[in-house]
């Protein structure tokens, strides 16, 4: 018994197609026949993602050790097959069922560490997995309706969303169901399968809240009403990363009519023009920058009025205008008594909805993790108590909507029975935290180390703290791509290291006074690195000195503002001395982590990607459908093998047309016909032919003969149609020249 | 028997250590010095701010291995396919270390087995039927079936005479 038999059909047949490709990919990887780099890019487009040491190095402290798995096979680039990799599952607007959270439980117990983490775009991963395991890890998730497509690589990563979208009290209108289709709309569209980046999006509701942080998205969407109209004000180019962008206004306010069009068209548009080669500059914020505004607008105008209409733009809009959840219980007051700590919770954990009686509560998750078994125990109280309506959120936490508040007692008994009851949502205590050293490849520092630490020494003293001190929020990166969003925290904190009598010891550089508000309003300035085992004492000296000096209500922001940067450097100039290693060699080790400090670990990242154009994904499409010829023909189904071959030539030409014509249809005649038309001169000729003589001549009843033969002309087409693309490369580069 | 993904929990008795994070250079010294036969020793990871999670964690090519805060245990569950009579021997065998040298005590008479695969071994009443023989000739102990939630791993409690 398999998973593929006993899920069935339970599999949406489009999902399943793709995870058995993905499947027969691996095969082909094993047998040497899918160069690695080909696929690595596929598996990360299937969010099958690398992690620290999967180069088979890994510093214990003394030396490097090379780690020996049991196969010298690669999966990428530098990268052992068997090393333990991470999975990360795509959650469009951070909506998870309690089915779904039941799913992911099983999953994180039998293939990964039994640990779900939650990641700041909404997402979950899953850490320590064997790539064998990922296909049966894909079907079980798309058995409740969850696709791990386009996690990573170069693609349209997870629609992100504010998560009390639909039950804010400040919002234009609930932008739910506007992000949920957009992201399944673009997700494997072909306009976004050429990127030289990932492309973000995010949705808000409101302006003033932090919401979907619209301002640090390559494309963000904040609902507007005009004149009873819905649509969004449309913001491109922001982004965090080491160079910080803040989006640019693309258009004052776009009908939900022309969403999708307008995304489609910018797609296109970063596709043909975005970078490719250069990856520290091939997010679309760099192209705008080159561009202007102006110019990137004409462009995507340009684009949308060739666009071949779809109804899928608008199919969705009569359901979106009416999308309503529907709670378990209707909305009561809360009234009786009370468990002990259940006020402190309450105050930072609850948020009242705009619908009288409801409640949205935030289920504070330790630097993003949860366990299996309380993932279980959560959609238990989920059904229970909100209906199922759970989102993810970018602060790696949950929330359960529509509770009623009446039941809020019984929810916190619930939560504090499985040990999720832990109070300070949205507070100094809730710190975000990127994976850093702990699996990242990029990490240079431990971030989550760092984060356990100061969550540690705030909680002991939380109750004693200012109240504006409490409202602070720390986000910490293990390095400056700004996965933890240290841009946007009042306190914000990335990796990096320095040099001191020739030992590295950890650093974290400190960036103070940046914007979550306002969806993520502005970005914090640095102001001086100090060493890891140094950072407690900063957080506290900076609170400090803002609870003494601040004026009346004044904003951490105004409070940095007005001081200076030279003030605040000055703060913590003298913990930026290191002791000498004989002095304290404490410093010379990160947090949660006893090993001599060491920069050898770090590796490549797949963060952006390997760069392999549309034409060579279908180019390896087409390869493996000839391998799928070749099992066909070995079974003795020389119809199906004949078929096959010839699917094989036609997805190859017709990624060769597609170069050109991005809207080409997948009719054999016209692919064939645009084939002729537009390669006559760069396909080898006698290589050409095998396309168009089964085209015109189709065996009757192909034998194992004629099977044979059109398996081995495939094979040769495909070839040509390789060289052909050098070709076509060859051309542009030379065009580009001129 | 053949292979499986079969996980052991051994409660500890007692240990001198203080806390979860004192296992940390523990892992990273076995590491070192690949301390554990027929496994590639790879990472340690730190857990210990999760509640009731699995505290902290050495990772290896065949296997996982964590001394969680429930109820204080160390756990052993297979990832490559091994016989319950491996799994045990190897769990055995960490128990032996961490009592050895770190002076972390286990009850020997009572553990848990698992298996780490509900494909193979669902959680119901048949799923248990059918592997209870097979876990109890393994384990030479008594075997019932862990009265669990159904949706967790099917669990066995194996007892055994001192």
């Amino acid at each position: 018994m398999t998973w593929k038999a006993k899920l069935g059909s339970q599999i949406p047949a489009e999902l399943g197609k793709e995870i058995d490709v993905y499947e027969t990919q691996m095969e082909l990887r094993k047998l040497g026949k899918l160069d690695e780099k080909l696929f690595a890019e596929t598996r990360l487009r299937r969010g099958a993602y690398g992690q620290r040491y999967d180069n088979a190095q890994r510093f214990d402290g003394f030396q490097t050790q090379h780690l020996k798995y049991p196969t010298n096979l690669t999966k990428g680039p530098d990268t052992a097959w068997d090393a333990p990799g991470m999975q990360r599952i795509k959650i469009p607007f951070g909506g998870v069922s309690p089915e779904q959270l039941e799913a992911l439980a099983d999953i994180a117990e039998e293939y990964a560490d039994n640990i779900l983490h939650i990641t700041t775009r909404q997402d979950f991963q899953l850490h320590f997995v064997h790539i064998e395991d990922t296909p049966d890890i894909m079907r079980r998730l798309a058995a409740v309706g969850i696709t791990t497509r386009e996690a990573c690589g170069n693609s349209v990563r997870n629609v992100t969303a504010c998560p009390i979208a639909g039950v804010c009290r400040t919002e234009a209108f609930d932008v739910t169901p506007y992000a949920k289709a957009l992201a399944y709309f673009l997700l494997g569209h072909p306009d976004t399968q050429d990127f030289g980046r990932k492309f973000k999006i995010a949705f808000s509701g409101c302006e003033c809240e932090a919401c979907g942080l619209v301002y640090m998205h390559d494309m963000g969407a904040l609902a507007q009403v005009r004149e009873g109209r819905r649509g969004f004000k449309l913001f491109v180019g922001g982004g965090l990363g080491a160079v910080p962008y803040q989006a640019k206004v693309f258009a004052d306010f776009v009908p939900v009519e022309e969403l999708f069009p307008v995304a489609q068209a910018m797609a296109r548009v970063f596709a043909r023009l975005g970078e490719k080669q250069n990856r520290a500059r091939a997010r679309i914020k760099f192209l705008i920058d080159k561009l202007g505004v102006p110019e990137f607008q004409r462009l995507v105008a340009e684009e949308r009025k060739i666009l071949p209409a779809d109804s899928r733009w608008t199919s969705y809009l009569p359901e979106a205008a009416v999308f309503q959840e529907i709670p378990a219980k209707p909305g009561r007051q809360l009234t009786g008594q009370q468990p002990a700590d259940f006020a402190a919770w309450l105050e930072t954990n609850r948020y009242r909805q705009r619908q009288a009686g409801y409640a949205a509560v935030t289920i504070a998750c330790p630097i993003g993790d949860i366990t299996a078994t309380q993932a279980r125990q959560l959609a238990d109280l989920a059904r229970k108590f909100c209906g199922g309506n759970v989102r993810t959120t970018v602060e790696q936490n949950l929330v359960f909507r529509w509770v009623s508040e009446a039941d809020l007692p019984e929810l916190y008994r619930g939560l504090q029975a499985i040990g999720l009851h832990e109070y300070g949502a949205g507070t100094i205590l809730d710190i975000t935290a990127c994976p850093g050293t702990d699996t990242c490849k990029l990490g240079i520092a431990s971030s989550r180390g760092l984060a356990r630490e100061l969550r540690t020494r705030l909680a002991s003293k939380f109750f004693a703290l200012d109240a504006a001190v409490k409202g602070l929020r720390i986000k910490i990166s293990g390095c400056f791509n700004s996965c933890g969003q240290h841009h946007l925290a009042d306190i914000g904190f990335y990796g990096n290291s320095r040099t001191i009598s020739n030992r590295k010891v950890p650093h974290f550089q400190v960036l103070l006074g940046g914007r979550w508000r306002n969806n993520a309003g502005s970005y914090g300035l640095a102001i001086g690195s100090v060493p890891a085992k140094n950072v407690p004492v900063v957080v506290e000296r900076i609170t400090e000195r803002y609870v003494r000096d601040r004026q009346g209500n004044e904003t951490f922001q105004d409070f940095i503002a007005r001081i200076g940067k030279a003030e605040s450097r000055r703060l913590i100039e003298d913990l930026m001395n290191v002791p000498t290693y004989e002095q304290d060699p404490t410093f010379y080790s990160d947090w949660g982590d006893p090993r001599v400090f060491s920069m050898g670990d770090i590796g490549m990242g797949e963060c952006a990607g390997e760069v392999v154009s549309a034409l060579q994904f279908e180019l390896a499409a087409a390869e493996r459908l000839n391998f799928e010829a070749q099992l066909a023909h070995e079974a003795g189904d020389f119809a199906k093998a004949d078929e096959l071959a010839y699917g094989s030539m036609l997805q190859a030409a017709r990624g060769l047309v597609h170069e050109q014509w991005l809207d080409v249809p997948t009719a054999p005649a016209t692919v064939v016909t645009e084939f002729k038309t537009r390669f006559a001169a760069l396909f080898q000729p006698a290589l050409a032919t095998y396309l168009l003589r089964r085209y015109e001549n189709a065996a009757a009843t192909p034998t194992r003969e004629t099977a044979h033969r059109l398996i081995e002309e495939a094979q040769l087409f495909i070839e040509g149609a390789y060289t052909c693309s050098d070709k076509l490369r060859q051309q542009k580069a030379a065009t580009l020249k001129k | 028997m053949e292979p499986y993904k079969f996980g052991v929990q051994f409660r500890i008795s007692n240990s001198t250590a203080q806390t979860l994070q004192d296992f940390i250079p523990v892992f990273h010294g076995w590491i070192q010095r690949q301390a554990l036969a027929g496994h590639l020793l790879v990472d340690v990871h730190d857990y210990s701010h999760v509640p009731h999670g699995p505290g902290i964690l050495l990772v290896a090519h065949e296997a996982n291995l964590n001394i969680g805060e429930a109820e204080r245990s160390l756990v052993y569950v297979r990832k490559q396919p091994a016989t319950l009579a491996e799994t045990l021997q190897v769990a055995h065998a960490v128990t032996k270390l961490l009592t050895d040298e770190h002076g972390v005590n286990f009850a020997a008479n009572r553990f848990e087995v698992f298996i780490n695969d509900r494909l193979l071994a669902p959680n119901t009443a048949a799923g248990a039927a059918h592997w209870q023989p097979m876990i109890a000739q393994a384990t030479a102990g008594q075997v019932v079936q862990k009265p669990n939630d159904s949706r967790e791993r099917l669990t066995f409690v194996v007892t055994r005479q001192p």
